[in-house]
């Protein structure tokens, strides 16, 4: 029996891999296997070769900050043993009902009506995740690579990542069977979850009162992004959570071991906890199987719904309208008001403004604290980190624009409205999500930079109050230029941003995103710079007559009025292009 | 008024609708059949203003689909064989959206009546996801009749219609067509079409292989036989093959 299960996995293995490499003769494959292939080159591989190198990989200034003071990896093996056990403690809290074992639905049809025991199929399950946690082992280990510091070899890594994924899936196995188990006993899934819930909840304020109590002293002087690291570390290993923290350090340990006679001194505790899942998994008797349908439904409806273009987080629910949509009334902001009751209950005004509210009581309260040029520091960079990747990979995310609606191109198709209203009309909602969390970070930014004018004399008010008026202004402007692109590209390349769009693994996938990154950054690129320089050229022109201020508010004004410009014709152009467009003759070619 | 004269559309070198011509005037239904791949699909879409026709004139009421595209969608509607509807959306929430669309300003008043008229009035605040597929092509339909198209384009309209709901399409496209909309539609069952349709088109290989009232193409196929069945006379008309 065990050898027909092999057959199915081992032949599913050779299929799927045979069917990518059949598909690489389509050039789109082809392209992004290249892209793929040279992306892991250089970000992983590359490392092999170039030899370890002290804290490679990390920011400079992050190594700087870490290398000499003190063991990294005993803070790494702190941090990582809490969040093994943050996964421990959700895998037993979060299920509402029976959690199914993950079968696939043909899994569940030709599997669960054959003459196979139950100790069977978990064991196929169990033998099934083996080929995903290997691969992944390999990744992670590739990526960790880069962090030489830790020491180790290759090999030690991959055993290493091994026994926490396997562990890992051993103890997701054996808490949906353990629960099954309970349920069917007769305990009401509500009550279990809360009194989990409760003993989550319990164990996070007596650790909290803990390290309240005993907590370690702030590091003094000039404090770097390693001493706070370390100073947490040492706070949150203290208490109940140091005892809780145990197991976790013991798993991780053969990952983090410095070199080979540590590793395996640290091997044996880890394998023993591994073994002991194996055996708690093995001698369960649990039924599975109704829960385990219903988990391969729901996935199949996920996936066909990734695949057809309509699946979003979340159950649809009606939710109370963002604005009010009177008739009449421009056309274009029925698509922000339908796209925006598609989004979170959150992206809506009031949220918006209580956030606000709260960043300007909460930013000068904490830079005037006793830390504040910590603080300060802290907001700015961590807002600007933020603010950096809202803009470039923000349009990628907020998908509530054409891309989710191009499934239902024929009917948008039918409306009496010229293709650039649609396509206005369809961006309006991610422009309005990305404006207001830049927004945000602008303010967070703004008000975090105010101690700083004391050392820093043209930091004036006036200056701040400008330039943030400026910047302000242009968000939604580069916002909107950000997310033509994308949207663009959708109608451009369909059969590539439908391949794109689909949760589907492989070298080639990953190559076709990062080609479509990387020319919405080249086109971005090529977009802004007749902007800026015709900004920069009026405000060095400028500033001499009418002051800095002055200046830079002409400036944007340039800037704003190029920008509009390239929108427009933006606009116009896929708005042309969609009115010709057929996403059935499309993705036929 | 629907008038076409020399529709061709082509993909590629493929060409699925050639010089196609026919007038469809205010209270007819056109039904357009053929076998899989006659351009039925392509016709009603290009008709629509979804894809662009290659050659050929459309007047939707009097207006030029090619030149003035937005004037022409004012009066037409279009409805696909499967009912596409926003997720997020509630019954209410979608005649809302499409009210604002097509500037319907007395949307309100015109909204509860139909709803009630399609049986969907205590499902205004549902979503999709709640209703069924009956449903779910009722809101469709409401959707498409809150701006009273003077032009109506039906792609296989009964799919997926439990025989409640064949029977009220059925209605529905005849009330349709008497308050004077003009109405194409496409489909495979012959049984509509005798049923429902004032005209046939029959279509082969994007060509128009014969056009009239059922009465006109009964004698042009029947050959002066008694009691030939429509199926017959479709076997007749397109030679009992695809190709």
């Amino acid at each position: 029996m065990l050898g027909a299960l092999l057959y199915l996995r081992l032949t599913s293995l050779k299929n799927i891999t045979l069917s990518r490499l059949r598909r690489l003769k389509q050039p789109k494959y082809f392209l992004g296997a290249a892209v793929g292939v040279a992306y892991f080159y250089f970000m992983l591989f590359r490392r092999f070769s170039g030899g370890s190198t002290s804290l490679a990989g990390l920011p400079s200034s992050l190594s700087a900050g870490l290398a000499p003071t003190y063991n990294f990896t005993a803070t790494l093996s702190i941090f990582g043993a809490l969040v093994l056990l943050a996964i421990v403690l959700f895998t037993w809290a979060l299920p509402k009902e029976k959690p199914g074992l993950p079968f696939t639905e043909a899994e569940v049809a030709f599997l669960f009506p054959a003459p196979i025991s139950r100790r069977r199929l978990i064991h196929f399950r169990l033998a099934g995740a083996q080929i995903r946690i290997l691969f992944s082992a390999v990744i992670f280990t590739l990526i960790s690579r880069g962090w030489s510091f830790l020491g180790g070899g290759a090999l030690t890594h991959v055993l290493g990542w091994w026994l926490i994924l396997t562990t890992l899936n051993l103890h997701f196995t054996g808490a949906a069977l353990t629960i099954n188990r309970h349920i069917d006993n007769g305990a009401n899934p509500v009550i279990r979850r809360w009194l989990i819930l409760a003993g989550v909840a319990l164990l996070l304020l007596v650790s909290t009162l803990s390290i309240l109590k005993a907590a370690p002293s702030f590091p003094d002087g000039n404090v770097g992004p390693g001493d706070i690291a370390d100073w947490l570390a040492r706070c949150i290993d203290s208490g109940p959570l140091h005892w809780l923290l145990i197991p976790g350090k013991l798993v991780i340990a053969p990952f983090l071991a410095a070199n080979s006679s540590e590793f395996f001194r640290t091997v044996g505790p880890a394998a023993l906890i591994l073994i002991g899942h194996y055996f708690w998994v093995a001698r369960q008797e649990a039924s599975f199987e109704e829960a385990s349908i219903a988990y391969a439904e729901k996935r199949a409806a996920r996936l066909a719904r990734v695949r057809d273009g309509t699946y979003r987080l979340g159950q649809a629910k009606a939710r109370r309208e963002p604005f009010s949509l009177r008739v009449p009334g421009r056309a274009e902001l029925a698509f922000l008001w339908k796209n925006l009751l598609g989004t979170q209950p959150y992206f809506h005004a009031r949220v918006w403004l209580g956030c606000a509210l709260l960043i300007s009581i909460a930013v000068p309260w904490i830079v005037r604290s006793e830390h504040q040029k910590l603080g300060a520091n802290f907001i700015i960079t961590f807002s600007a980190i933020f603010s950096a990747y809202t803009l470039l990979l923000g349009p990628q995310l907020a998908r509530q624009d054409l891309r989710s609606d191009l499934v239902h191109a024929d009917i948008l198709k039918t409306y009496p409205l010229a293709g650039w209203q649609i396509i206005l009309g369809e961006i309006l909602t991610p422009i309005a999500i990305l404006t207001g969390l830049l927004w945000l970070n602008l303010l967070a930014q703004v008000l975090a930079l105010a101690p700083m004018a004391d050392t820093i004399s043209w930091l004036t008010p006036g200056f701040r109050f400008t330039a943030s008026l400026c910047i302000g202004a242009m968000i939604p402007v580069l916002c909107a230029l950000q997310l033509l692109i994308p949207n663009a590209a959708a109608l451009l390349f369909p059969a590539w941003f439908q391949s794109t769009r689909q949760r589907s693994g492989g070298i080639d996938m990953i190559g076709q995103r990062l080609i479509f990154v990387f020319g919405q950054l080249l086109v971005i690129l090529l977009s802004l710079f007749p902007a800026i320089l015709g900004a920069a050229l009026v405000i060095f022109a400028s500033q001499w007559l009418i002051g800095t201020c002055a200046a830079v508010i002409l400036g944007t004004l340039v800037a704003l009025t190029i920008l509009g410009a390239e929108i427009a014709c933006g606009l116009w152009w896929l708005g042309e292009r969609f009115d010709k467009f057929d996403l059935a003759t499309e993705l036929r070619a | 008024m629907i008038e076409v004269s020399g529709l061709t559309k082509r993909y590629g070198t493929f060409t699925a609708v050639r010089d196609l011509s026919f007038t469809v005037q205010p209270g007819e239904v056109l039904g357009l059949v053929g076998p899989n791949g006659a351009g039925k699909t392509s016709t009603l879409r290009s008709l629509a203003g979804i894809i662009p026709a290659n050659a050929g004139r459309i007047h939707i009421h009097g207006v030029d689909l090619g030149t003035d595209p937005v004037s022409a969608k004012r009066q037409l509607a279009f409805f696909p064989d499967e009912p596409r509807l926003f997720e997020y959306l509630t019954v209410r929430q979608h005649l809302n959206f499409v009210a604002r669309i097509y500037g319907v300003t007395d949307y309100a008043a015109l909204a509860q009546p139909l709803l009630e008229e399609l049986e969907i009035a205590d499902k205004a605040d549902q979503l999709p996801s709640e209703l069924s597929r009956g449903m779910k092509q009722k809101l469709a339909i409401a959707c498409g009749l809150l701006h009273s198209p003077r032009v109506m384009f039906f792609d296989e309209p009964l799919t997926g219609l439990d025989p409640l709901g064949i029977r009220r399409m059925k209605d529905s496209i005849l009330s349709r067509a008497r308050a004077g909309a003009a109405i194409v539609l496409s489909s495979h069952l012959l049984h509509l079409l005798e049923e429902v349709c004032s005209h046939v088109l029959i279509l082969k290989k994007g060509e128009k292989i014969a056009h009239g009232t059922l009465a006109e193409i009964s004698a042009q196929f029947a050959h002066g036989e008694n009691n030939v069945s429509l199926e017959e006379i479709f076997i007749r008309a397109t030679g009992g093959t695809e190709n």
